[in-house]
């Protein structure tokens, strides 16, 4: 049930029809492959919503190319879709998932054998090669609530590095809850497994993060969510900063995970609990309270890595106050 | 936890499960599952974290649902009987029901979801007392009513925990992952053998409830949680990598090993009930679990592992004394040759 809501979803979204009720159609393939194949108008990109900033600062290292987000498609492209190939595609692309999956479970720990997960002292998860491995990052900004900030993930020069960049504003939303507003984020996709089943990263034999960045000078946030089933957690992560130094050089940035201080909600909690890797889950990296700039980071890798002179399994709570300090020097 | 507290509310437990194993009233055995549910939540908590909250909500969750089935059952056979007494089922419905919701307070496959996420959640003093004194409860009715209940559905339940124990084991590097399919895996051997001889059913649980006592100490001494942090126990105690050698081989019932001797009384009884083809998949299905041991045994015990540290020694934060270590250990590895003494088990 889940995979045909998935496909029906997934054919909406690019036709833009309405959702049919499955109730409605007795014989689901045929009905379905009718209605879907019949023309319908494509999305065309939003026009007067770019920003002014957006135009003086349009292109970057010479980049010509118009800025759209993600998820808005070229009215050029034309996306093939047939309802019978898309669900032939998704089954065998899952039930291959699984025999993977299967037969890695013999090989080791993650199709790996297992002294090589023992003996790794270092691990590259996330680097920017090609197009598919920005798929894994979803970028947001306080667009969603309403506000004005944009942001755009794209490949750098050369298909080494992934390019984060666009503008803030903190322009509240007019809809009279929210007091402030201005951020932007890039958040790892969670780890899925065949049927769409959740999965978690387990980094329990390390104990730093390893970022390759090249960003404006200003600070980030790195936050963790580790793998929850209880809806009253979904709100906690572990946070810590990022302090770009603003290129052209890259910049080597180690945090170890008992810097993160422990937060819910956006506030910081008293209590702080140390961060357990063996359910690690999606790796975030915001930026906020600035006034109507641009920002940019140019990421080469991220991974995780065990030095050996970093044995600490939980960061104290001056680590807490040295944060409170800093937050109120910052000019807002 | 204020020592005072912490004693009631371990007494509670205590009380609870003898609550069970000794009533033959329905209502109070209910009871005294809900006094020992309630009253290990806050043990599994004792060392708060969200990681542990969520561990907690997840077995009080189960375990709510598998004491209300229970309910249901109660009241259904009651409905059919008319007494309150544990003597016989003597409604089918209510013996399918009663099985599922003792299958799910011991985390029989299809209800085995919980235990790795629970004892994965919790520190190993708590994991300890989970899969040990939780189990007693519900084996003990489970032995109780071993003559109502239906025998396919018992041994479709067994022969899966046995697979799913051993497969899901596999590629854990979570050692207390590890101990809970290894917890499922045995419970598989023990429902597999109730209907036919359940002596032999307790035999297997006390042999068991030694093992996991013996292994989970052997953890909190060594302090490891992972695999990796086990491997290193050659720095800081080498005769600790020994009897985690022993006591896991004993655990995957090799010989001359304590372990041997439950899986070879089962497969005996098995076959003498002309059940030939369920003992031969039981003990093929074994080899997972040996398999998954063997692999910890050779990180830990066979290999002297590369130790990424600079220092020689492993950072060791308190010394654990274990005072009932030893005696264990013996128990869960020379118990072999006593083995015709279980004749008058017949």
């Amino acid at each position: 049930m889940a995979l045909v809501h998935k496909l029906l979803n997934g054919t909406c979204i690019l036709r833009k029809c309405p959702k049919p009720s499955v109730a409605s159609y007795p014989f689901l393939g045929t009905r379905f492959a009718d209605y879907c194949s019949s023309s319908l108008q494509k999305p065309a990109p939003v026009p007067g919503k770019a920003s002014s900033q957006r135009k003086t600062e349009g292109d970057l290292q010479g980049h010509h190319q118009r800025d759209v987000a993600l998820d808005i498609t070229c009215p050029e492209e034309k996306p093939e879709v047939s309802f019978d190939k898309a669900i032939k595609d998704e089954l065998k692309n899952h039930f291959w998932r699984l025999k993977d999956d299967i037969v890695n479970r013999w090989i080791g720990p993650e199709g790996r054998p297992l002294h090589e997960v023992l003996l790794e002292q270092a691990r590259v998860v996330w680097k920017f090669r090609g197009k598919e491995d920005l798929d894994k990052w979803i970028v947001t900004s306080d667009k969603t609530i309403g506000g004005r900030s944009e942001a755009f993930l794209k490949m750098g020069k050369n298909n080494q590095s992934a390019l984060l960049y666009g503008t803030l504003s903190s322009d509240t939303p007019q809809d009279g809850e929210s007091s402030r507003s201005g951020y932007c984020a890039m958040i790892s996709r969670i780890p899925r497994g065949p049927f769409e089943r959740k999965r978690s990263y387990d980094w329990s034999q390390f104990n730093t993060l390893y970022l390759r960045v090249r960003g404006d000078g200003r600070p980030w946030m790195v936050n963790i969510r580790e793998d929850t089933d209880i809806i009253q957690r979904k709100n906690q992560m572990y946070s810590y900063f990022m302090f770009t130094r603003g290129g052209p050089y890259w910049q080597d940035v180690k945090i170890p995970f008992s810097k993160f201080f422990f937060s819910n909600q956006g506030r910081i909690r008293d209590a702080q609990y140390q961060l357990l890797l063996d359910k690690f889950w999606r790796l975030g990296s915001p930026r906020s309270r600035c006034l109507h700039i641009w920002c940019l980071v140019s990421v080469h890798f991220l991974a995780c890595s065990q030095p050996p002179s970093c044995c600490i399994l939980m960061a104290e709570r001056e680590q807490v106050l040295v944060f409170l300090l800093i937050k109120a020097l910052i000019p807002s | 936890m204020n020592p005072l507290i912490f004693t009631t509310i371990l007494m509670t437990v205590l009380l609870g499960t003898m609550i069970v194993m000794t009533s033959s009233h329905w209502l109070m055995i209910w009871i005294g599952f809900e006094m020992n549910l309630l009253a290990i939540i806050p043990i599994l908590m004792k060392k708060y974290n969200p990681r542990t909250m969520e561990a907690s909500t997840k077995y009080f969750l189960t375990q709510a649902t598998a004491s209300m089935l229970l309910m249901m059952a109660i009241i259904i056979n009651l409905m059919h009987s008319g007494q309150w007494t544990i003597t016989k089922v003597f409604n089918p419905t209510a013996s399918i029901i009663m099985t599922s919701a003792l299958a799910m307070k011991l985390g029989l496959t299809p209800f085995h979801f919980w235990v790795p996420e629970v004892t994965q959640g919790i520190s190993l003093t708590s994991g300890l007392i989970l899969l040990t004194w939780q189990k007693l409860a519900p084996m003990s009715i489970l032995y109780q009513i071993s003559p109502s209940i239906n025998l396919n559905i018992l041994l479709t339940m067994a022969v899966l925990s046995i697979l799913v124990g051993g497969w899901g084991g596999l590629n854990q590097t979570q050692l207390r992952k590890i101990m809970a399919y290894s917890s499922i895996a045995h419970m598989g051997w023990m429902t597999a053998v109730l209907v036919y001889n359940p002596t032999l059913t307790m035999l297997n649980m006390l042999i068991y409830i030694m093992m996991t006592l013996t292994m989970f100490m052997l953890f909190i001494h060594s302090s490891s949680t992972t695999t990796l942090s086990l491997s290193h126990t050659w720095n800081k105690t080498p005769l600790t990598t020994t009897l985690i050698l022993i006591t896991l081989l004993s655990m995957g019932g090799l010989p001359p090993l304590s372990g041997f001797m439950p899986k070879w009384m089962i497969i005996q009884e098995l076959t003498k009930n002309s059940s030939i083809i369920l003992p031969t998949l039981m003990a093929i299905m074994a080899l997972l679990n040996l398999y998954f041991y063997m692999r910890l045994t050779y990180s830990t015990s066979l290999t002297m592992f590369p130790s990424t540290n600079n220092m020689k020694m492993k950072w060791q934060f308190e010394t654990k004394r274990i005072t009932l270590l030893p005696p264990l250990i013996v128990m869960s590895s020379l118990l072999l040759p006593l083995t015709p003494m279980l004749s008058i088990l017949d």
